[in-house]
């Protein structure tokens, strides 16, 4: 990706402050407009953070599965090798993780890569977590293809286990909706 | 109108002009910043041995945060290797900060034939990047810092060579 530099504005006309009292204050907005010569600076306001790109949630199906999701935003991808779960308090255990086959892309320095995009809905094993709540920490690495990487990310929520022969838990979401006072 | 009341909304005006240019720097729009805390950072090099950026101020310096598993970065690391091969006598300085494992930086940077040094940074590397514009912290993430030490380019993403040329070209 190429960005256009972006211009960040032009040098205020001077500010003559006809009181000392305010003088302070139209010293502060001159700081603020004007800090020196303008310089070139592309940075891609658009870029999602890694929590709203790769937006996870989780649900328990019953007391021996958990099932999370991540809701890819369009343009980004995960990698399926990069997935790490984990789970607190201790004795409660996950199993191998059951993710679905990716879509291979060659990666001259790795190899064969899989990754996903859309929504990727892997399955947990869980032991000894009926009737409990329980944390369930999600990594997760992925990029855009405006050409950038995130470092694994990683991402945590709150579940209720049911207890055995109960039904599926409430989706839990990690991040709750951006909002964004500019969309 | 009385003294006060002119002031008053003086300041008012004042005021909501701060909160305006608040709001507008603050979505996205980024003013550059010194880069006397990227210049004073020290991090280890492949070798282990701890390497001060600043060691390179008053070269033209090309401050590449980049990561072996980030494809889009590597794919433009032989265009730095070109232009510091081609441009390092005249000053041109390109320095890789890795947020990886040393290991893995020194194979690829044997594989590439890299000429230029690249340090190993953690998280707190990447967060430094914030700083200077990389708000979601991002790879690839490359930093200009001319012969005086201040930020001439930012970028996020990567950098095209003939934009590398443009920039750098004038401050050779």
């Amino acid at each position: 990706m190429d960005c256009a530099p972006i211009s960040t504005g032009s040098p205020p006309k001077p500010l003559r402050p006809d009181s000392p009292s305010i003088g302070w204050l139209t010293g502060i907005v001159a700081a603020v407009l004007y800090a020196g010569p303008m310089q070139a600076f592309a940075v891609d306001p658009q870029l999602l953070p890694p929590e709203q790109a790769f937006r996870f949630s989780a649900r328990a199906l019953n007391d021996r599965t958990l099932e999370a999701r991540f809701a890819i935003a369009d343009g980004y991808y995960l990698y399926r090798d990069k997935f790490r779960f984990a789970v607190s308090p201790e004795g409660v255990v996950l199993g191998a993780p059951e993710l679905p086959p990716g879509k291979i892309k060659t990666d001259e320095f790795f190899g064969k890569a899989e990754t996903y995009r859309g929504t990727v809905v892997v399955k947990l094993p869980l032991s000894a977590g009926a009737g409990q709540t329980v944390v369930l920490a999600a990594d997760s690495q992925g990029c855009a293809d405006v050409g950038v990487c995130y470092p694994p990310t990683r991402q945590k929520l709150t579940l209720a286990v049911p207890a055995p022969g109960a039904g599926p838990g409430a989706l839990v979401e990690a991040t709750p909706p951006r909002k964004n006072w500019f969309q | 109108m009385n003294k006060t009341f002119v002031r008053g909304v003086a300041v008012a005006f004042v005021a909501l002009a701060a909160l305006a240019a608040g709001f507008y720097f603050s979505a996205g729009v980024q003013r550059a910043p010194p880069a006397a805390g990227l210049l004073g950072l020290a991090l280890p090099d492949t070798e282990g041995r701890e390497q001060r950026l600043d060691q390179w101020q008053g070269k033209v310096l090309v401050v590449n945060f980049w990561a072996t598993w980030c494809e889009p970065c590597r794919d433009e690391m032989p265009e730095f290797v070109k232009a510091q091969a081609a441009s390092g006598a005249k000053g041109l300085q390109f320095v890789g900060i890795a947020i990886d494992q040393p290991d893995k930086v020194r194979k690829f940077s044997h594989d590439l034939k890299l000429n230029y040094p690249s340090l190993v940074g953690g998280y707190g590397a990447l967060e430094l990047s914030k700083a200077l514009g990389n708000k979601v912290m991002a790879l690839p993430f490359t930093v200009i810092i001319d012969r005086e030490g201040r930020v001439a380019y930012a970028q996020m993403g990567p950098l095209k060579p003939g934009k590398l040329d443009s920039i750098v070209g004038k401050m050779l």
